[in-house]
């Protein structure tokens, strides 16, 4: 049963005369024994035969010259900038493989978009932060942008005149910038 | 003598129109023949042959003879015949389309191999089973069956090997016969 | 179709789809996000040594402008709070930061931040930044140096 599968996976290549001498010889020995695929051969041998009739047969035959017309009429024809166009971009993604490189690109690209702001945002590389009000309530109050990250920093200062703060609390001058 | 498909490309690539009348007075049955198989409408069919000589000539520059020229054709024409089947929107008519001056032999009655019902009956069955394939196996189907061009030739038109043309060939030739069942 | 419209139509469902995943997410983020994760680092910068902690490694480059010589980490702080809700955080020194999430648009977080002194208020501020972002706040004197607080906030 096991060579019987096998048998008829190849019949097709054995009726077109497309296998070795030796796999056609295995093949047609094994014809002459089993009745089975003998009678799958003949229906194949049936199918062809039809499809023969049908595809070829029934076609009629074109005229010549009225066809060539119509070829050196596309041939002489002016083509617009845009047919032009479509007609590279068409030969230049010729292989259907590309047809799904495009999309993948744009994928990619926008992946790597997405995974760059990511990691900036991960990193802190663009570390923006805009002070929209601040109310210092009397204090000197400076505004710093740390360069590589851009952070932004509120410093307060110590207040000089009004309530101190740091009482009992032994303070270090500001720190420079 | 009759000049070979490659003196005539090396020709047509040099500017000689003439070349390639010629080579289309060759093909151009072939193809169409080809085509109609693919397409099943008449009308197209031409339309689709007429343009895919139109497009041979415009890359006629670009082959450079690695493969044989009628491969090469083949692959234009089974591409954009399955370009124009995913393109189409109606359904296959029915066989017997002519187009006036294009046609010979419209006069003659040819004996349709057909004429019993129970052939009728299988022709009809075939004729659905066969647009019930994928491009490519009918392609293979086509191919095989219209042109009887070897594997070889056919895994070059298709861009596939002759394993792969064999399998596809078996696949399809398989789906024909279990749709057609008992008319065969 | 042409291979060349098949192209383009599977390139433009691609990038449909990213737009889309993109814009849900982001719309979700600023639609149906409850809470808040606001992050307070309170961390002491002084002269007294050439330390930097080892815990504070991720945040050198932010810290460096103040130019102290030496930073610690004191302590790190996470509360979830709901959008115009306050989360309240003890400061070293009798102090308090009050953060209250006020809105979140166009990826940005809006952080209203008081810092008081007891019950006195130092410093109210406004301040808008990237969601996952900070900012430091520093000056409060402390042991011998000051407090820097770095505040950071996620919506969840």
């Amino acid at each position: 049963m096991r060579d019987c599968k096998l048998i008829r996976e190849s019949l097709s290549g054995w009726l077109d005369g497309q296998l070795g001498t030796s796999d056609a010889e295995i093949i047609r020995l094994h014809l002459e024994s089993c009745a089975s695929c003998d009678g799958e051969r003949r229906q194949l041998e049936k199918l062809q035969s039809s499809l023969k009739s049908l595809l070829v047969s029934n076609v009629p035959r074109i005229a010549f010259e009225p066809f060539w017309a119509g070829v050196r009429e596309r041939i002489t024809k002016k083509r617009s900038w845009h047919e032009e166009i479509m007609e590279w971009a068409r030969s230049t993604f010729a292989a259907p493989g590309l047809a799904w490189t495009v999309p993948a690109v744009i994928v990619v690209l926008l992946g790597v978009f997405a995974l760059d702001s990511f990691w900036k945002l991960g990193s802190q590389r663009n570390n923006f932060a805009a002070v929209e009000s601040i109310d210092a309530h009397g204090r000197n109050v400076a505004l710093l942008r740390e360069d590589e990250t851009k952070t932004t920093v509120i410093w307060l200062y110590q207040n000089q005149e009004g309530e101190d703060e740091s009482s009992g609390e032994n303070t270090e001058t500001s720190p420079s910038f | 003598m009759e000049s070979s498909d490659w003196e005539l490309v090396q020709k047509c690539q040099a500017g000689e129109i003439g070349a390639f009348q010629e080579l289309v007075s060759r093909y151009h049955q072939k193809i169409y023949v080809v085509i109609v198989g693919l397409l099943r409408n008449r009308e197209d069919a031409l339309e689709v042959a007429q343009e895919t000589f139109f497009r041979a000539y415009r890359k006629i520059k670009s082959f450079q003879g690695g493969s044989s020229f009628y491969t090469w054709l083949y692959r234009i024409a089974v591409n954009m015949a399955i370009d124009s089947q995913r393109r189409q929107k109606r359904n296959p008519l029915e066989f017997r389309e002519t187009m006036d001056g294009l046609f010979e032999e419209q006069n003659e009655v040819a004996r349709d191999p057909f004429s019993d019902v129970h052939d009728r009956e299988l022709r009809e069955k075939l004729v659905a089973s066969i647009n019930d394939l994928t491009p490519e196996h009918k392609a293979v189907i086509i191919l095989r069956t219209v042109e009887g061009l070897s594997y070889k030739d056919i895994g070059e038109i298709l861009g596939c090997s002759e394993g792969t043309v064999m399998s596809r060939l078996h696949y399809a030739r398989k789906k024909l016969q279990e749709k057609l069942g008992a008319f065969l | 179709m042409s291979l060349l419209g098949r192209i383009l139509k599977r390139a433009l469902l691609f990038s449909c789809l990213i737009c889309l995943a993109g814009a849900y997410s982001v719309n979700a983020a600023e639609n149906n996000s409850q809470t808040v994760r606001v992050k307070i680092g309170t961390i002491l910068a002084n002269n007294q040594s050439d330390e930097i902690d080892p815990k504070l490694n991720t945040m050198k480059n932010q810290l460096k402008v103040m130019k102290y010589r030496s930073y610690r980490l004191l302590k790190e702080e996470t509360q979830n709070v709901a959008w115009q809700g306050n989360a309240v955080f003890e400061i070293p020194g009798g102090r308090s930061l009050t953060v209250t999430p006020q809105e979140f648009r166009n990826k940005q977080l809006a952080l209203k931040v008081r810092l008081q002194h007891g019950d006195k208020p130092v410093v109210d501020t406004t301040v808008r930044m990237n969601n996952g972002g900070n900012f430091l706040l520093g000056g409060p004197p402390h042991e011998g140096g000051a407090l820097v607080l770095s505040i950071s906030a996620t919506v969840q």
